[in-house]
């Protein structure tokens, strides 16, 4: 097979793993040896779907003994097969990164014969470009759940990053739809990887010189939305635990995107895309806001609002925490306020020190307002225009979302008409989404009239045929 | 002082830096600082052309490093890389307010006059990483690899050094067709190159293999339901495709993959 085809299937067979980062290690180039990484990353290209591409994703073999039930790679899936030589892979990386296409390899595999076996094909990979071509560039490995510690370590020497996926929000879903894998053989590794890192295990075979870090960028994880009954407290629970219990550097969240046929899986009509754009905002607020899990969601309320982000919703349910005055509250309050982010709350930070704020210094200072000015009060004072109520303030922010996906400028990564997908708090309702809840959820929200006529005709026919 | 002026410089940053001196030696405010060809000329204000002195350019980067520190001289050689016409003026009003002030106004951000400088600044500084993305190389016969460039701000002397560090083992040259500048490294040391035109061998027979294997790869790797092509301009915007080979029309490329993914294996068996 040509080399060409060969990346067709092996890149398509690898893009559905979203951790594409290649950041968490500065490493300093060296006279005569290419490569070197930076602790930021850096994104190299942005494929059609607004995705960056920092490293070159493919798996080694995509000829797989498990038959999962939503991977496209899956046993009993007729599709072609193919897998790269250590020899090709090694050359693909290299001329890619030469003409700074890419920062480095992502390397995953299909379960070839065993773990064990997998693992060590795709070590002897790694292997052959860090010894025989010198390479210095950043590369992220999948370990395979079930590969053995002597192994681990062999590859965690080599690597930068390494991920395994819990694939699932739960144990019973991931028994469900990915049959061969088992829990313990994803959370062993995981805590392994961990103690690893903390201890800078170290592969006894090599010289002391030639020894590097283990796993320097730390390990990442992913799991799939929507394909699967839980709902976001429990994954946002979750991913908050794997933080807290794994050290981890990553969360992914993967939206479901169906591929295969199977009863086990719920037949969405397009995938959860605005679902898992909220857990990443949710998530971010856990990574860079400094807020607990617990005061993003709850229980009661076990679904994140698709209407509006997380952090306007905390701040709507904690409003006697607001108007803040941004000339007086702590650096950790300016940070709460909806529309301000890290940079921005920095930026405030730095200014208010020199002369009292008012609301054309924000704008001086690109603080987006937007949003923002529902909450802040600059000396005293609220924006022009700003009425300070609860229930306005939230029809508001909905009806300006809707403006925004209406002129198709969209933040994170929406697709351009994507409308918010069903209330996925029960399971039955998750597996068909209907294009009419949107406009009750709107017209419940007191913005009925800019619900498309059509759209409403449907919903109406919809809801008097049940 | 009843008329408005304002002083000429040559277009370097020793010019420039003179410039400031002979502003604060005779205490006075131009209304800019401007280049012969950047100059509109204006009924209400005088032009006063300066000779560069590089003691004088030396005498202030000294103050400046020694007052501010040398990440500020940084900026303000970031700023000198701006193409935009008003940043002689824009950096010794910066210079005027936090040389008097101290260190910490440079965060003074709601500062009109530290506004604008930073503005420019962070322009620059985008700029500046748009290309360590952006820049694709090509490997011409004789073993160089050459990339053509055209951004918004002069900036080849800022990212020489990120490439010259990880592409150590391989020649290269950056030419900015814009600014007409040529960066050059040759695995020992890298130059500027003032070219308005080059004389480049043709590329080598392996390139085209390699520009049709990204080029596969940045297809296949799109997932098509998440399809977003707001989201990929917002990224990249679209001014920098000219010179990036993934970006080149279906048409015209050398050659594509004759296989089916498994994606689309696997989704003529799913039900319409």
């Amino acid at each position: 097979m040509e080399l060409l085809d060969k990346l067709a299937i092996l890149s398509d067979a690898a893009k559905y793993d979203v951790a594409c980062t290649s950041c968490g290690v500065d490493r300093q180039a060296v006279k005569g040896q290419l490569g070197a990484t930076t602790a930021a990353g850096i994104c190299h290209a942005f494929s059609a779907d607004g995705r960056c591409v920092t490293l070159l994703k493919v798996l080694l073999s995509n000829a797989c003994a498990y038959d999962c039930a939503y991977c496209v790679n899956r046993r009993g899936n007729d599709v072609p097969r193919a897998t790269f030589t250590a020899r090709e892979l090694a050359e693909l990386t290299i001329g890619f990164y030469r003409r700074n296409y890419i920062e480095g390899l992502f390397l995953s595999s299909g379960v070839l014969r065993n773990p064990d076996y997998t693992t060590e094909q795709m070590c002897e990979a790694i292997r052959i470009l860090r010894d025989e071509y010198g390479f210095r560039g950043y590369i992220h490995a999948k370990a395979v759940p079930g590969t053995s510690e002597e192994l681990l370590v062999r590859l965690g020497v080599l690597v930068d990053r390494m991920s395994l996926n819990i694939e699932f929000p739960s144990e019973t879903s991931l028994k469900a739809l990915a049959p061969q894998k088992a829990k313990e053989g994803i959370v062993r590794p995981m805590g392994f990887i961990r103690d690893g890192i903390k201890a800078n295990y170290q592969d006894k075979r090599l010289s002391t010189v030639r020894r590097t870090r283990f796993v320097p960028a730390g390990q990442s994880t992913q799991m799939i939305i929507g394909a699967s009954p839980e709902t976001d407290h429990h994954i946002l629970k979750l991913s908050a635990g794997l933080y807290q219990k794994f050290e981890l550097a990553r969360v992914f969240f993967s939206a479901y995107i169906p591929v295969n046929r199977d009863p086990l899986l719920p037949a969405l009509s397009e995938a959860p895309l605005l679902r898992e754009h909220r857990l990443y905002q949710a998530d971010w607020l856990m990574r860079f806001y400094q807020f607990d899990v617990d005061e993003i969601i709850d229980a009661e309320h076990p679904m994140l609002d698709p209407l509006i982000d997380p952090k306007c919703g905390w701040a709507l349910n904690h409003i006697d925490q607001f108007p803040a005055e941004i000339n007086k509250v702590p650096y950790e309050m300016l940070l709460r306020i909806p529309g301000v982010g890290v940079r921005g709350a920095k930026r405030i930070a730095m200014a208010r020190r020199e002369r009292r704020l008012r609301f054309e210094d924000l704008k001086r200072l690109n603080i987006t307002l937007k949003r923002a000015k529902y909450f802040i009060t600059c000396n005293g004072a609220f924006a022009e225009g700003v009425l300070f109520d609860p229930v306005g303030i939230y029809n508001q922010l909905v009806a300006d979302a809707r403006g925004r996906r209406r002129k198709g400028v969209l933040d994170g990564q929406l697709s351009l008409f994507a409308e918010p997908e069903a209330d996925m708090g029960a399971w039955g309702q998750a597996a068909n989404v209907s294009p009419t809840w949107s406009a009750q959820a709107l017209a419940a929200a007191g913005k009925s009239a800019v619900v498309p006529p059509e759209v409403a005709a449907q919903g109406a026919r919809l809801l008097a045929a049940s | 002082m009843s008329v408005a002026f304002s002083y000429l410089y040559d277009g370097t940053l020793e010019g420039l830096l003179s410039a400031v001196f002979t502003a604060f030696q005779r205490r006075e405010c131009p209304e800019d600082i401007v280049t012969e060809a950047g100059l509109q000329e204006s009924l209400f204000v005088s032009y006063e052309p300066l000779s560069t002195d590089l003691e004088q350019a030396e005498r202030v980067q000294a103050g400046i490093v020694n007052k501010l520190g040398p990440a500020n001289y940084d900026n303000v050689k970031r700023v000198f890389l701006s193409d935009d016409q008003r940043k002689g003026g824009i950096i010794l009003r910066y210079l005027q307010y936090t040389l008097r002030q101290g260190p910490h106004s440079c965060t003074h951000l709601a500062n009109p006059v530290v506004h604008d400088f930073e503005e420019v600044l962070s322009v620059v500084s985008k700029e500046a990483h748009y290309m360590l993305q952006f820049v694709r190389f090509a490997q011409l016969e004789g073993g160089v690899f050459f990339s053509r460039i055209e951004p918004k701000a002069s900036v080849v002397p800022l990212i020489m050094d990120h490439f010259a560090e990880r592409f150590n083992v391989q020649p290269f040259m950056i030419h900015d067709a814009r600014h007409q500048l040529t960066g050059v490294f040759d695995t020992q040391k890298w130059w500027l190159l003032d070219a308005r035109e080059l004389q480049l061998p043709e590329q080598t027979s392996s390139e085209d293999e390699f520009q049709s294997l990204w080029q596969c790869f940045f297809d296949t790797v799109a997932i098509q339901e998440r399809r977003n092509p707001t989201c990929q301009r917002n990224f990249m915007p679209k001014r920098f495709w000219g010179n990036m080979c993934e970006q080149i029309p279906a048409q015209l490329r050398h050659r594509r993959p004759q296989t089916t993914t498994p994606t689309q294996a696997a989704r003529q068996l799913l039900p319409a």
